[in-house]
């Protein structure tokens, strides 16, 4: 009797962590593409494809195609712009269960199919013409962009089939750009419980398989990925699995480490941290990159992922925990006062929005709505609303400002663990499952939108906000050529540089200093030939018998 | 039998139900199933099996992810009086000695651990790390040079930490250091920042001011903004006394302010920066005079 109320307790307790981590491996039948392996030669029909392929590190000019065979083979990937034309080939010849191609000398932005394969032949493709890369756009184009992005997805169960399957529906759905997805953004734990290999097989690949072949996959550490990878020796199935840019080879700022890095996608600059091996600390390594990374982009909009939340009362609370404490008060303050956008978090099972911040690093009882400008924690006279288009406006981010952040904590795209989801930082707290879209576009007045949406496992949009950039990409004041200053002109045709003087002043001295400073001309002339000097920024410092000073030119 | 049974049956109402009562109570907080109740479950288990080492072991290790290394200790401390002989329980009683700032112990017990698995790196890192703690910095630069060299996958931090301790083992081993931060961009890249910037506090530590000032031009030629690096480099040249570099430095951050577009020039940064040009360029001008 006592042993079996025991046993019923203890059943309680587990219950709901239970009913959302259990495996129930139903068949996928929302599949949007299924690639069959066909025309195989006879020799190489024992050789099966049993993950991906799935697309990494994804530039405008190449991207990297992963899978895994059951047996060791070569590894080969053809493509090419025509689905029936895939007319070139990268291949490897070394024997391997674990491929890893690198294809480059692609065009950015441009459609390739591909097929995988070893060298008897085709593994697998898609006859539909569902496998293909579309390349990134050149680092600045404004173009429309969509990312998928899911927090804590890993949990293999029917929860997470129903929020794939809603984004699914939405982006098929979508009125612009149907079916485009151009990547998805993991958050971590992407595999529960310790992010093992088989672990990923069940969460991540049998459960994306079709976006996998068409969407390139970025993702930061979960702490549950973390149970099995080691990110002191980057080791273990997380840094396996994934390939991710160590040498800025993407844009952004070499890291030299796959823990975090950077890259660009069209005029958006993501940034990619480790909360949870990495130290947080300021003045650390991570810091140190993220802060020249950050100072160094020109991006229009910047976007930061990591796993543990700025902001969150769902199953995890910060203002109690270590990591998630020091992400906001060591890191945040840097990243706010160099320009960031959107911060997306997961860990905590719940999906938690908040208003248009800036400045708000102490606890959620300190968090004050009232604007910037009047000792508040909000930006804009509509900072503390909710940012919707159609109720009380989009949050607004002129060009010329660097304050405004949107706060997201999105970690139910596998399972929701409730809480007290009261956080006052946030808009929008809800202990719902679901998964994230970004879109940005064009808002028709040269400025453009960042929309995100939380679609949830049932198809509906639960919440939804927009920050509008005005003035996107405003040049700064051009100095080719003409007149630089009312001494100064550049004439970029002849090659000149005139200077012009008082009546009664003299000339004593004009020298040239290049992009490092160094002395590269000097001349005692009015009119200076310039045409023997490289491109670049030039100091020019002019003596006369009156006074020095100093001017710029660009030689372009 | 029966008389046992009926212990066994109270002993498992006492221990495991208040337990049970907290967990059901206290569901909404702990509901995604992480580690505080993980070690409650834990817990239930070594209460039903309490000289099982593995399950202290186990706790153990929960506690340690917890940041909770006093109980840790103790659960690793007690899996290893119950005859718990595995290397495993002798690398976590070292990390968390070494976490806990205990160093003497942690050494004894990773060389227990090497006595079993001598060539383990990891083991061998923490070795180095330990031996630096404890000033025995010779010792832990050879640990830590072996590890270095041996290790598949190194990370900038690991260089940083090698060149801290080959400067701790020698203050005036600039080249050491230097060699290591080469190493080290030769493996991870050449422009990996972290350790760019390091190769620059040596240069400039070690007095060697043209690769400095070389580095300082490496800064501004490889990145896209460079506002802050003229700064710097202006900064530094004014120190070194060398006040009209300083003077031209400083007009090449001006002007790469004033090229950025509009937003970046509102940034708190990029405002403070020019603040302090404005300074530097005066304190510059009383150096001149």
């Amino acid at each position: 009797m006592i042993k079996k109320s025991t046993f019923l307790l203890a059943a309680l307790c587990s219950v709901v962590s239970i009913a959302q981590t259990a495996q129930v491996d139903l068949p996928n039948v929302s599949a949007v593409a299924v690639t069959n392996p066909v025309g195989l030669p006879q020799n190489s029909a024992s050789v099966s494809v049993v993950r991906g392929p799935y697309l990494q590190s994804g530039t405008p000019t190449s991207v990297v195609v992963k899978w895994r065979t059951d047996i060791a083979t070569q590894s080969v990937v053809n493509y090419g712009k025509t689905l029936n034309s895939l007319s070139k080939k990268a291949s490897n010849s070394a024997l391997t269960t674990e491929h890893e191609v690198s294809l480059s000398g692609l065009r950015p932005n441009t459609k390739y199919y591909f097929n995988i394969g070893n060298k008897s032949g085709v593994l697998s493709e898609s006859a539909s013409g569902e496998m293909y890369i579309i390349t990134a756009p050149k680092a600045g184009t404004k173009q429309f962009v969509r990312a998928w992005i899911l927090g804590d997805a890993g949990t293999a169960n029917n929860n997470q089939r129903n929020v794939r399957d809603a984004y699914y529906d939405y982006v098929d759905a979508a009125p612009k750009n149907s079916g485009k997805t151009d990547m998805m953004l993991f958050l971590g734990d992407n595999a529960y419980g310790s992010g093992t290999d088989e672990e990923y097989q069940n969460a991540l690949f049998d459960i994306y398989d079709d976006m996998l072949k068409k969407s390139v996959a970025w993702s930061c550490l979960g702490n549950h990925d973390g149970k099995s990878a080691d990110s002191a020796t980057q080791s273990g199935p997380y840094y396996d699995i994934f390939t991710f840019p160590t040498a800025a080879q993407a844009g952004g700022t070499a890291s030299g480490t796959e823990a975090y890095y950077s890259f660009d996608y069209a005029n958006i600059h993501f940034i990619i941290l480790d909360s949870h091996h990495t130290s947080r600390e300021v003045g650390g390594a991570m810091y140190n990159w993220t802060q020249a990374d950050i100072q160094n982009t020109k991006q229009d909009w910047i976007v930061t992922l990591f796993h543990h939340p700025i902001y969150t009362k769902g199953s995890h609370d910060s203002d109690t925990e270590d990591r998630l404490i020091e992400m906001r008060l060591n890191f945040m303050p840097m990243m706010e006062a160099n320009g960031v956008d959107l911060i997306l978090n997961g860990h905590s099972h719940s999906y938690e929005r908040s208003y248009f911040l800036n400045g708000h690093y102490g606890f959620a009882n300190t968090f004050n709505p009232d604007e910037i400008s009047k000792g508040g924690n909000t930006v804009g006279s509509n900072g503390y609303g909710d940012g919707k288009v159609d109720s009380n406006g989009a949050y607004k981010k002129a060009s010329t400002s660097a304050e405004g952040a949107v706060y997201i904590t999105t970690g139910s795209a596998g399972k929701i663990s409730g809480g007290d989801l009261n956080h006052q930082a946030m808009s929008v707290s809800l202990n719902q499952l679901g998964s994230c879209v970004m879109e940005v576009e064009d808002d028709g007045r040269g400025g453009q939108n960042l929309t995100v949406k939380f679609i949830r496992e049932n198809d509906d949009i639960e919440d939804y906000f927009t920050i509008n950039k005005s003035g996107i990409a405003l040049q700064a004041d051009g100095t080719a050529s003409g007149l630089i200053s009312g001494r100064l002109f550049y004439d970029a045709a002849k090659d000149e540089v005139k200077l012009k003087l008082d009546d009664n002043e003299r000339l004593k001295k004009v020298k040239f200093y290049n992009s490092i400073g160094k002395l590269v001309k000097k001349s005692r002339k009015k009119t200076i030939n310039v045409g023997k000097l490289s491109k670049g920024l030039y100091v020019i410092e002019v003596i006369t018998s009156k006074k020095a000073y100093t001017e710029s030119i660009t030689i372009e | 039998m029966i008389f046992n049974n009926k212990r066994y049956l109270h002993f498992v109402i006492k221990r495991t139900l208040p337990i049970l009562l907290f967990l059901s109570l206290s569901l909404p907080m702990f509901a995604h199933g992480d580690l505080t109740i993980r070690i409650a479950e834990k817990t239930i288990e070594i209460s039903e099996d309490p000289n099982n080492f593995e399950l202290y072991y186990q706790r153990g290790m929960l506690y340690q992810q917890h940041m909770e290394y006093d109980y840790a200790l103790e659960d690793y401390l007690k899996s290893l009086s119950l005859g718990n002989t595995t290397k495993a329980l002798h690398y976590q009683l070292a990390e968390v000695h070494y976490l806990m700032e205990e160093y003497k112990e942690a050494l004894k017990s990773i060389y227990s651990y090497l006595e079993l698995d001598s060539m383990d790196l990891s083991a061998k890192k923490l070795q180095a790390q330990i031996l630096f703690n404890l000033k025995s910095y010779k010792k832990s630069l050879e640990g830590y040079h072996y590890v270095i060299h041996n290790m598949k996958d190194i990370r900038p931090e690991d260089i940083l930490e090698y060149c801290n301790i080959i400067l701790a083992e020698n203050n005036e081993n600039y080249n050491g250091a230097l060699k290591a931060i080469q190493y080290g961009l030769d493996q991870l890249g050449p422009h990996t920042i972290s350790l760019q910037l390091r190769k620059l506090d040596i240069l400039k530590d070690s007095g060697q001011t043209e690769k400095a000032l070389e580095q300082y031009n490496y800064f501004i030629q490889e990145y896209n903004r460079n506002e802050f690096w003229y700064y710097k480099k202006a900064k530094y040249l004014a120190k070194i006394k060398r006040p009209h570099e300083a003077f031209i430095s400083l007009k090449l951050a001006s002007v790469a302010i004033e090229q950025l577009n509009a937003k970046f020039k509102k940034m708190i940064p990029v405002i403070e920066l020019k603040e302090q040009i404005k300074s530097l360029e005066s304190s510059i001008n009383n150096q001149k005079s």
